[in-house]
Parts: structure tokens; sequence; C-alpha cells
């Protein structure tokens, strides 16, 4: 079994291949947003990486977003277009949960409860979703635990949900990452003033293709794979003008032409 | 490769269209498949580019898919695929070229990027088999108004083009005005047989003597200035004949453009191309200017004026044997210049 993921919904782009045993090799662009030029080139580094063809590809996963619209879009064309010419089928897998999937380790070594992956939305909101980190009841593997859904929030929304659950747990720690960091630092500092969290380091705090394919390797060993046209992107908002029709707001001009 | 015959692939999704065609030998469409989103953009008025590039993403596959079976292909029997890069929308284009970037890599084909403009005007080597350049090209549509000297396959120089509006803008915004509403070219196109182009005196714009530019703006204001006026006046506004004369303020300058910058250039032919090389006052006024300096007139038929993979297929097989390389690391370029 070979699983190619694609991860293009951040700044960088990158590309990695997993096996059965869960040996990733990977690809990943310096360039920020050069996810279309540089794609194709980062998918073959990989695949050569790991020591095999295309042809003997297993499946395909990409991150399907939240995150840059574009990017998502990317990320998924290639996806579905190489599983179409490929026979192969897809994953779909989410950006936010493959940020968490990429800090686990080093969230549960920091003791941190909760892991709060981020996405800047601007203007104060967030893609974002909080998890708890846990081992397994087997107590060999690490997984994450969904506590507050993955959608867009406004940071204070967020920050204040996240306080709720915090009091249930005395003294319980928060792990934030994603460039939601960058975006809402000092927000976050003023309204977490008190309880214990830390920041992702910068080298992993984006996304990244190799956690998208350890989700995309349990998914396919659970058998939940999509054909390549079920998979979708997940962008969790509305096109802005989609938002102004539906509210009513679309300007009139537009909306009604003039009759004379 | 198919009964000997080299197979291109072309796919376009520059705006509001997603299309995928299999052209034979840079000539013969095998198949031509559109698929339109004009529905959903009615009710914005205009494209959106967002919901433009989500659309575009749903689509590509069930195109390109319908595209081959029609044809009667397989992915590996495609010799080249062509694909639009630029000029469009961005976040459209992208969607063109990461699927075809995709299936060139998966299936071991060559990608050539395609300029759209190219592509429209290839669209007339699909409809006549015998065109060949030189010529004279004359490209009009939403975005476009200009006039290309077309010395080889794939060379083109462009001569003159619009300074503000493009023809097919300016009449989606007369036709807005006008109550005819979205998409305002075969609105304009339809009402105007029913008008008198000589009804109202529009000013014809033909800037500087000698010179192959346009300019539709001023156009514009006059038309609108003229609504208000008769509003103010309260008359009743005879849609038909603001169309029909409109219209022809509009056709006349392009039509006399394109004649002269023929002449100038001793081409014997002017071909034509883009959405609005469907109007068809603009079509009869055009041959008969030129038919009387013994001038052709070639014009693709409606369904290749529009946005089509077939007019990209071909544009990248002219392209592919000129000698142009073929990339995996084709970047979009939204103002792609001729």
């Amino acid at each position: 079994m070979y699983i190619l993921a694609i991860e293009t919904t951040g700044k960088y782009g990158s590309a990695s291949v997993i096996n059965e045993t869960g040996k990733v090799f990977s690809a990943a662009s310096g360039e920020e947003m050069n996810h279309l030029k540089g794609m194709m080139l980062l998918v073959d580094e990989a695949i050569r990486e790991a020591g095999i063809t295309k042809a003997e590809l297993t499946h395909i996963a990409a991150s399907v977003g939240p995150g840059s619209f574009t990017g998502i879009r990317i990320g998924v064309v290639t996806a579905r277009v190489m599983a179409q010419m490929l026979g192969l089928p897809c994953i779909g897998v989410s950006s936010l949960e493959a940020m968490g999937e990429r800090v686990l380790s080093d969230a549960i070594a920091s003791g941190a409860l909760y892991v709060v992956p981020l996405i800047n939305a601007r203007r104060h909101q967030t893609y974002a979703g909080v998890y708890e980190a846990q081992y397994t009841s087997d107590l060999e593997h690490q997984a994450l635990f969904p506590v507050m859904e993955e959608k867009q929030y406004m940071i204070e929304d967020l920050l204040a949900g996240l306080k709720n659950k915090l009091a249930e747990y005395d003294g319980a720690s928060v792990y934030f990452t994603g460039d939601g960091i960058d975006a809402y630092r000092e927000i976050i500092e003023e309204e977490m003033s008190g309880h214990h969290y830390v920041f992702a380091d910068e080298d992993l705090r984006y996304q990244h293709s190799g956690s998208v394919a350890v989700i995309a390797l349990k998914r396919s060993k659970a058998g939940k794979v999509l054909a390549y046209n079920e998979l979708m992107p997940e962008y969790m908002r509305l096109a802005e003008a989609e938002q102004r029709l539906r509210a009513g707001t679309l300007s009139e001009r537009i909306r009604k032409p003039v009759q004379i | 490769m198919k009964d000997g015959r080299f197979l291109t692939l072309g796919i376009e999704t520059s705006c509001d269209e997603t299309a995928a065609s299999v052209v034979a030998g840079g000539r013969f469409v095998m198949s031509n498949v559109i698929s339109s989103q004009i529905d959903i953009h009615t009710a914005y008025g205009g494209v959106v580019p967002e919901i433009a590039s989500r659309k575009h993403l749903e689509c590509v596959n069930d195109v390109i898919g319908r595209a081959l079976e029609e044809a009667d292909v397989t992915p590996k029997e495609i010799d080249l695929i062509g694909v639009t890069y630029g000029p469009g929308l961005v976040g459209a284009l992208l969607i063109g070229v990461a699927a075809a970037k995709a299936m060139a890599y998966a299936c071991d084909i060559p990608l050539v990027g395609v300029n759209h403009m190219h592509g429209h005007i290839a669209a007339n080597y699909l409809e006549h088999h015998e065109l060949e350049p030189p010529f004279m090209a004359l490209i009009v549509s939403g975005g476009h108004t200009e006039i290309v000297n077309v010395p080889a396959y794939n060379r083109c120089e462009k001569l003159g083009g619009t300074r503000d509006d493009a023809a097919g803008e300016a009449f989606d915004k007369i036709a807005r005005v006008i109550g005819l509403g979205y998409p305002g070219g075969p609105k304009i196109d339809r009402a105007a047989k029913e008008g008198d182009p000589q009804s109202i005196a529009f000013k014809r714009v033909y800037l500087e003597q000698g010179s192959l530019d346009f300019s539709f703006s001023g156009l514009k204001t006059q038309a609108l200035n003229y609504l208000n006026q008769e509003r103010q006046a309260g008359r009743e506004i005879k849609v038909n004949d603001v169309a029909a004369s409109f219209q022809e303020a509009v056709v006349e300058v392009i039509a006399d453009k394109a004649v002269m910058a023929a002449e100038r250039y001793g081409q014997k032919q002017i071909v034509m191309a883009g959405g609005v090389a469907s109007n068809t006052r603009l079509r009869a006024l055009i041959e008969a200017k030129a038919g009387e300096k013994g001038i052709t007139v070639l014009k693709p038929s409606p369904v290749l004026c529009t946005d089509n993979g077939a007019m990209i297929a071909s544009a990248a097989y002219y392209a592919y044997r000129s000698g142009e390389k073929p990339t995996l690391e084709l970047d979009a370029v939204p103002g792609l210049e001729f």
C-alpha cells in the first residue's frame, strides 16, 4: 500500500508518500504560495523518495481545507484528476485535523490536554477546532478526540468556549498550533492569561502533507475511501457574493436590472 | 495516437465555462464538451470569480471524462494536452491548469500552456480546414476587442485593442440599464433586430486618424445620458431602438477598423473570433465592408466562438508542432498578453 498525500491549504505546499508500515517520504516547497507551479514536481519527488513509481500508488489523499480557497482547490483538483486517471480511490483529510496530528506527540509530551489548531481567516475570524490529546485505550497509540467542532469561529468565541472546557479540568493546559497564532497572538495571550498554554514551534506550526498521510493511512485501513468525484473541498465559508445573495444585501443594481 | 491520428486534449476554464475537447491533427473536432455556469451567475448580474472557481472544481473531472468518452479514446491514446493558462480569472484558470498537469503527470502526456486569445483565433482552423496564416484576426468578446496580425501559426502581433471597455462589456452594461439583463450581447443582438439603427445618432468613436484602437466608454456615457434625458422629458424609451442604435455604433467602428487593418497589412482574409463574433449585425456589416475591398471574412460557428476546449487543443497542437517545450511547471497568468 502506498498513499500519496497532498497538502496545499497553507502557505507552503508539500507532498508525501506513506507505506503500510507508516513510513513517510516527503517533499516540501520552500517558496510561499507556489502550489500550482510546484505541485507536480513535489509529487514526483515524494514518489521517487519512496523508491516507487506512480503505477504503484494505491490511494490519493488530499487535505481538503479549511485554508486558502485557492490552495484548497489546487490540492483537491490535483488529487481528483490523478485518482481519475490512475483509477485509484481518494481520501479527504481535514487540514485542521492534520495540523493537530502533526503536533500530537509534542503536545502530549508537553503535558497539554487540549490541542487547538487554528487558521487565520482574517477580521477576528478563524477556522479552528478543539481536540483532546489522549492515549488510546490500548495505551500504545496517541489520538485526537474532537471536543469542539471544526468550523469558523470569532477568535474571542473560540477562546471563550475553550475556557469553558478548561473550567471542567482544573489546571489543564492548551497547545495552540497554526497560523492563527501569528494573526491573533496578542488576543490569545490576553484571553488566556491565568491559564497554562503553549504555542507550537514554528517548525511544527504549519500544514504539512506528512500528517495528512498519517491520517489517510488510518482511514484507508478502516476502509474510509471515496471515489475521485466524491472528494470535495471544505471551505467552511460561502463565497462572499453568495453570503450577500442569501442575506438579501447583494447590491440592488446587480440584483434587479434597472427597468425603464 | 489512434488510427494514426495525433490526438490533442484541450482544457479551458478561464472564465465561466468548464470545457474539454479532443481534436485530431489540430483540425478535426472529435468531441467538444462545454459546461456553462451562466445560469448560476445570472443571479449575480455577472460572473462571480469565487463561485466560478468552485463550480469549475466540481465539473472538471466530468467534463474531461466526457470529452474522452465522446471521442471514444482512452487517456493513454492522447498525444498532447493543451490548457488555457491566461488571460482570465486566476482562480478559474488554475483549476484547468492543475487538472491538466495532474493528467499529464499521471498518464505521461506532454503538456503545453495555451494563450486563451490564440485559442480564439485557432477556432477558425477547426471550422475552415483550408485556412492557413497569414491573415488578419479580429477578436471581440466580453473581455476583448483586438485586432491581431497573424503572419504564421501561433505568431500573433497585436495591432490595436480597446482602451477602456471591451465591446461585449459595453453591450452587457447597456443591456443592464435598458432592462434586457445578462448576458447582454445576445440580448442586444436580438432586440436590435426589432429596432431602427438610425433612430438615435450615437457618435462613432474612431480615436486618432489611422488608430486601430477602440474606446467604448464614451459611447456608453452617451447612451446613459440619452436615457436620462428621455426619462426626464417623460418620453417612452424604445428599448429596441436603443439596442439597435447602440449596437450599430459599436459594430460599425469595429468593422471599419478591421478592414482598415487588413488593407494596411495586405491581408486578403479577416478571421473573426470571440463571443461577440456571433453578433449577426457585426458579421453582416464586416462582410459587406470587406467584400468591397476584395477581402474574405471567415468566422467560426457560434459554438466555436464561445469559450471551448477544441480551440485550445488546436492552438496547443500548432504550438507543440512549432517547437514549444512541454512543462509540468506551468503557472496561471491572469494578465497574459498576446
